[in-house]
């Protein structure tokens, strides 16, 4: 990604502006964050005319949309729509793929991330990532969690941070005695919890989670489904599922996507599913495609 | 294709799976004669060269029968009761190899510090690099400082330097110590640091504090004892103390600890004690052992125009100064290299044609044949750069461009096969390219780096093309007086040998440079395996 090379590189903050988003002291904005969380009604997550492409292959095409702040945003549609592409794009951890190309505007707090004076090192920081596969690093449960905090050098009080953090992703009771085991040695749904915990350890604005439950079995799954409901306290949650069960149970707002990158259908969950107002969506959701 | 069998066959099916097996059991065959015909093959050979090396032929049939009492019966005995006992087994395979592993290393110690570098030397290095990468690290580990990693990188690049402008001063205060001094102060004091961490941290048992006032005091204590011993000089002895003395002391105290294992113990006694027989009784019966062209006299003497006082010493140390600076500049550029080729480097559009072509020219250098790299060492390093002929550091640069295509050809491998889902948990905490080379990338790739870099010196220490290329002497008899002193090679001065017309020379002489050849690469490898081992553990 040609445009965001320069600031990829490195986690030095640029002076000059006063945005939270161009340093890497993620602390800086925290409290501000936390009171406004209060506020349901607010937009954390505004995208504008959002094209995507993979070198000359369009993945994501006009899409716009607002996330809301302290909810639960689902993304269905079937596999290749391009829903990883769009949360992988909240976050740009598209940077990390050469031949990515990102169009329009995507705003968090208002602030737009593609802008060039920000850090996407800094945006990673405040929103978090869980992934389709469960990936701990083959370090100690303990140094999973404290991963974060240790590399944005938040050193003071580890231990708590740790535990807290754990008990959050309602998988301290289960490993507290053995912190110093390999994250690996996990099954698979306490892994994926692991790097739940791992995620909010630093206390992230935003949690992205893609197809988080797609690799686990069903008792797995419905922890994670807990947890997530949980997360929502909290965390604006933006999780994408294949599943249009777990969307409907989980979510607050649900977003279809269908093949070629198109946003068709966007709203409450409730209204979405009984009531969608595109017929290839009511297609989609009873099953007659996808 | 066995379509045709099949066709043939009132039963198809039945017919079609005979035959394939039968073709697996002869393929599994094929594949075992061919390893077999490879072991034996160099087994053949080792046992030509030790045959020789050690003067095995004049040695009396009687000799033989009193080894097989003394020693090979003992040791048979005791591994027949280890397979009953797996344990003692295990004991004693840990404690020989301690002891294996503490002579080599020692041995390794003293060439690299006492011969080589010189007390005053290492002393200057120790205080500018060592002491503060070592502060640095106790620091690091209370605070957590997250300033210290980049601290760690200026010492390593501003360490050295600094080193080198006040190497007179420091070098003098190394001189007002003397040597045991100097290797009290840093080798013997954080010795006692780590075995305390060590003793400490992973086992169970006594106090760490204890381990660590016994590693300062024990030394001294010996001193009197030492000094009774004509080959053991004090650096000498200061310089084992940590390689041997201490982890056998662990090892076997452990062991002695525990209820289970103590048996074991008998196995590496009975070993010593019967190679001490061995030693002694035939003397005192009249009976002729073997005459050995490998022994103490061959690996400290210089080389000579009569086989019997011919020695290798000038050559071993040559060998290995240069091969630890070949380790240390591959190591250092072979895994920059790789790192900014698979971190770094674009990969698509223009820039990413270049790294591909790039890419494709350093597995081409890989074939490129070791005399072209000496010409290139002649003409770039002893003429232009004029770092000499034949000296130690034109040497060093020529066989690390030699090595340096497989080094960053293994560490490009290595890091590529770490998976990408760990580079996006990392990237996706919000941690930046370095710290996610420092913490995820590089302990999952260095094993692998590692496992490179071995074969590469291995391949490296027994050249001789590019070596008289650059003019490297096939004969000397000194060892070299520094980096820019003239040296002679282990393979160059075998390989003059071998053109001696004396049967002794030709025989004998040449066999136990091949022996002692092979020793230096078995304790290089067996370093980098136990390195390797460390880092695959993966605890930090
Ligand atoms: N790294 C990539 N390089 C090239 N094309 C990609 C890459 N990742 C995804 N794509 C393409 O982008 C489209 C959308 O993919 P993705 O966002 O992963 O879909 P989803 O998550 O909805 O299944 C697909 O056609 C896919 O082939
Ligand atoms: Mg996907």
């Amino acid at each position: 990604m040609a445009r965001n090379e320069d600031t990829m590189a490195d986690g030095e903050s640029n002076p000059g502006t006063d945005e939270r988003l161009i340093t890497t002291d993620v602390t800086a904005g925290l409290d501000e964050g936390s009171a406004a969380a209060t506020d349901s009604s607010r937009t954390m997550i505004e995208a504008r005319n959002v094209d995507f492409y993979y070198d000359d292959v369009q993945a994501l095409n006009d899409v716009s949309l607002s996330i809301p702040e302290g909810k639960v945003t689902a993304m269905i549609g079937p596999s290749g729509c391009g829903k990883s592409t769009f949360l992988r794009c909240i976050n740009r951890m598209n940077d990390l793929i050469d031949i990515a190309r990102f169009e329009g505007e995507l705003r968090l707090r208002g602030k737009d991330v593609y802008d060039d004076d920000v850090d996407p090192v800094a945006l990673r920081r405040r929103v978090g990532m869980v992934f389709q596969e469960p990936n701990p690093f083959p370090k100690s449960i303990y140094d999973n969690v404290a991963y974060g905090r240790r590399i944005q050098g938040m050193d003071e009080n580890m231990d708590e941070a740790v535990e807290q953090a754990l008990r959050r992703a309602a998988l301290w009771d289960e490993v507290s005695d053995q912190l110093d085991k390999s994250g690996l040695d996990l099954s698979g749904g306490q892994q994926q919890r692991l790097c739940i915990a791992r995620a909010i350890a630093v206390d992230p604005e935003v949690i992205l989670m893609d197809e988080p439950a797609s690799a686990l079995d069903p008792i797995a799954t419905s922890k994670i489904e807990d947890l997530i409901d949980e997360l929502a306290t909290e965390y604006t949650v933006v999780i994408v599922t294949h599943n249009m069960q777990q969307a409907a149970r989980i979510s607050d707002k649900t977003a279809v996507f269908l093949t070629g990158g198109e946003l068709v259908e966007f709203g409450d969950t409730d209204r979405v599913f009984q009531d969608p107002d595109s017929d290839r969506v009511e297609d989609y959701i009873t099953g007659k495609f996808g | 294709m066995a379509t045709g069998t099949e066709r043939q066959g009132t039963d198809g099916t039945a017919a079609f799976g005979g035959v394939s097996r039968l073709r697996g059991v002869v393929f599994q065959y094929v594949t075992f004669a061919a390893s077999l015909f490879g072991i034996l093959s160099l087994a053949v050979l080792l046992g030509y060269v030790f045959w020789d090396a050690f003067g095995l032929e004049t040695a009396e049939s009687a000799w033989y029968a009193t080894m097989v009492v003394t020693v090979v019966l003992p040791v048979a005995g005791f591994l027949l009761y280890a397979r009953r006992n797996p344990l003692a087994g295990r004991t004693a395979l840990e404690l020989a190899a301690t002891a294996t592993g503490g002579v080599l290393s020692g041995f390794a110690l003293v060439v690299v510090l006492e011969v080589i570098a010189g007390s005053g030397l290492w002393f200057a290095y120790f205080l500018a690099v060592g002491v503060p990468l070592g502060a640095l690290y106790l620091y690091g580990r209370r605070v957590e400082a997250s300033w210290t990693g980049l601290a760690v990188l200026g010492v390593l690049v501003a360490g050295p330097v600094a080193g080198t402008v006040l190497l007179g001063p420091l070098s003098r205060i190394g001189g007002v110590l003397g040597g045991p001094g100097v290797y009290y102060l840093s080798v013997i004091a954080p010795t006692a640091l780590v075995a305390r961490h060590v003793v400490d941290g992973y086992l169970d048992g006594p106090n760490g504090n204890y381990v660590a006032l016994a590693t300062l005091v024990v030394p001294i204590l010996a001193v009197p004892a030492v000094d009774t011993v004509a080959v053991l000089s004090r650096s000498v002895w200061l310089l084992f103390f940590p390689t041997l003395v201490v982890p056998f002391s662990i090892v076997a105290g452990r062991n002695l600890a525990a209820p289970g294992r103590r048996v074991g113990v008998v196995g590496p006694l009975a070993f010593a004690l019967g190679v001490g027989l061995l030693a002694v009784v035939p003397d005192l019966l009249g009976i002729t052992g073997p005459s050995p062209w490998f022994d103490w006299q061959y690996v400290t003497s210089a080389p000579s125009q009569t086989a019997e006082q011919a020695g290798l010493y000038p050559a071993i140390i040559g060998s290995i100064f240069m091969i630890v600076l070949v380790a240390l500049l591959t190591l250092v550029l072979g895994v920059g290299a790789a790192l900014y080729l698979e971190e770094y480097a674009p990969s698509s559009g223009p820039a990413g044609a270049v790294t591909q072509l790039i890419r494709i020219n350093i597995s081409n250098l890989a074939g490129v044949p070791s005399v072209v790299y000496g010409i290139l060492g002649l003409a770039v390093f002893a003429n232009t750069l004029q770092f000499g002929f034949g000296t130690v550091i034109t040497a060093a640069f020529t066989l690390s461009l030699l090595i340096l295509p497989i080094v960053i050809i293994s560490a490009r491998e290595a890091i590529r096969s770490v998976p990408d889902s760990l580079r996006e948990a990392s990237y996706g905490m919000g941690a930046t390219r370095w710290q996610t080379i420092k913490n995820v990338i590089m302990p999952r790739a260095i094993p692998g780096i590692l496992t490179g870099t071995i074969l590469a010196l291995g391949r490296a220490i027994g050249e001789t093309a590019p070596l008289i290329m650059i003019g490297v002497a096939t004969t000397k008899f000194s060892p070299p007086s520094g980096l820019f002193g003239k040296m002679t090679a282990m393979p160059m001065q075998v390989f003059t040998w071998s053109s001696y017309p004396s049967e002794a020379f030709q025989h004998g002489v040449v066999a136990a440079g091949v022996v002692t050849l092979l020793i230096v690469l078995l304790t290089m490898n067996s370093v980098a395996i136990l390195l390797r081992n460390e880092f695959e553990r993966g605890d930090y």
